[in-house]
């Protein structure tokens, strides 16, 4: 790609380069990917994807929004609507490999700890997450990260709505309990991934 | 309601993590992105030059050019005959009747759409 054009396409809005990868512009979409791969990523490996497998949906995510980027009309954010289709692939792989099945029965009596307001026991989102079971992980992330409702994630999960709800209000207060009063930017800012 | 907490953790899932491979990762999908095309252009171009030389084989089979060579006599004639009542100089329907004249036409018109074929594979590769 020429500079001249990378400039170009740097200038534009989402909703423009997408209106141009409608009209089959392969390099507008690439602006797309350069712009929103990286929180598409992050956001399967904090629903507990491993790196390789975050990567392997990524792609497909990205590949299959530019096949239906016609859909994409602009309301909401691309970077919103492309994260929706990949939690939604992530959790059909996850289904295929049955683990999907094991999240409702998830062992709910787990210690919580209280709310740590100490800066020494300030830890990132990712490092938090970590601290989650999977079902908890999933139903965070999906309404958190890839802005589903409780119902959608529900659909989604096919696990029913109450079940979601408990693992929401379960995951919130473990991460509430490890991510101190003001640690999350600075954090999330120093984290390197590769 | 969301709580002052769960702002801030959407605000957290909104940052995206920095990958040293960013760069990388999206090239990759460009390439995938070509790829398909370049496939796609060719199975269209491959399906149209068999449904081409399918079309020109049945036409040779059927006797089409002959027939039509027949027919393009008989209306020529009949149109120079009306065309020599008005301008009995001009004799131009001559120069498209007769077999040689319809094959001709049509070798030139598939050669343009061939020629319209190979410019589009040629311009997305």
């Amino acid at each position: 790609m020429s500079g001249a054009q990378n400039q170009t396409y740097s200038a534009l809005h989402d909703v423009e380069l997408a209106a141009h990868a409608a009209a089959g512009d392969r390099r507008a979409f690439g602006e797309l990917v350069r712009r929103h791969s990286s929180g598409v990523r992050g956001l399967l490996r904090r629903m507990g994807a491993s790196p390789a497998a975050a990567d392997d949906v990524a792609q497909d995510a990205f590949l299959a929004a530019f096949e239906s980027v016609t859909d994409y009309r602009g309301e909401g954010t691309f970077a919103g609507w492309v994260k929706r289709i990949a939690a939604r692939l992530y959790l059909r792989r996850l289904q295929k490999e049955k683990r999907l099945a094991d999240l409702a029965q998830e062992v709910e009596d787990e210690f919580i700890p209280p709310a740590d307001p100490d800066a020494a026991g300030r830890i990132d989102l990712d490092e938090a997450m970590k601290g989650l079971g999977e079902a908890e992980r999933l139903c965070v992330s999906m309404c958190y990260g890839a802005g589903l409702s409780h119902g959608e994630a529900a659909d989604a999960l096919n696990l029913p709505l109450g079940t979601v709800k408990s693992h929401v209000k379960r995951g919130l207060e473990k991460l509430r309990a490890r991510l101190a009063p003001g640690s999350g930017a600075e954090a999330e800012g120093r984290r390197v991934n590769g | 309601m969301a709580d002052e907490f769960e702002r801030r953790l959407e605000r957290l899932f909104g940052e995206a993590p920095f990958f040293a491979d960013a760069e990388v990762f999206a090239q990759g999908i460009e390439q995938r992105l070509d790829r398909g095309w370049n496939i796609r252009s060719v199975l269209i171009g491959t399906a149209g030059l068999m449904g081409g030389v399918v079309g020109v084989s049945q036409l040779l089979m059927s006797n089409f050019f002959q027939r039509m060579g027949e027919a393009s006599e008989g209306s020529a004639r009949a149109l120079e005959v009306g065309v020599a009542k008005i301008t009995p100089q001009v004799e131009l329907m001559s120069m498209v009747s007769g077999d040689w004249g319809v094959v001709s036409l049509a070798g030139v018109t598939a050669l343009f759409a061939m020629v319209f074929v190979l410019s589009r594979f040629i311009d997305e590769i």
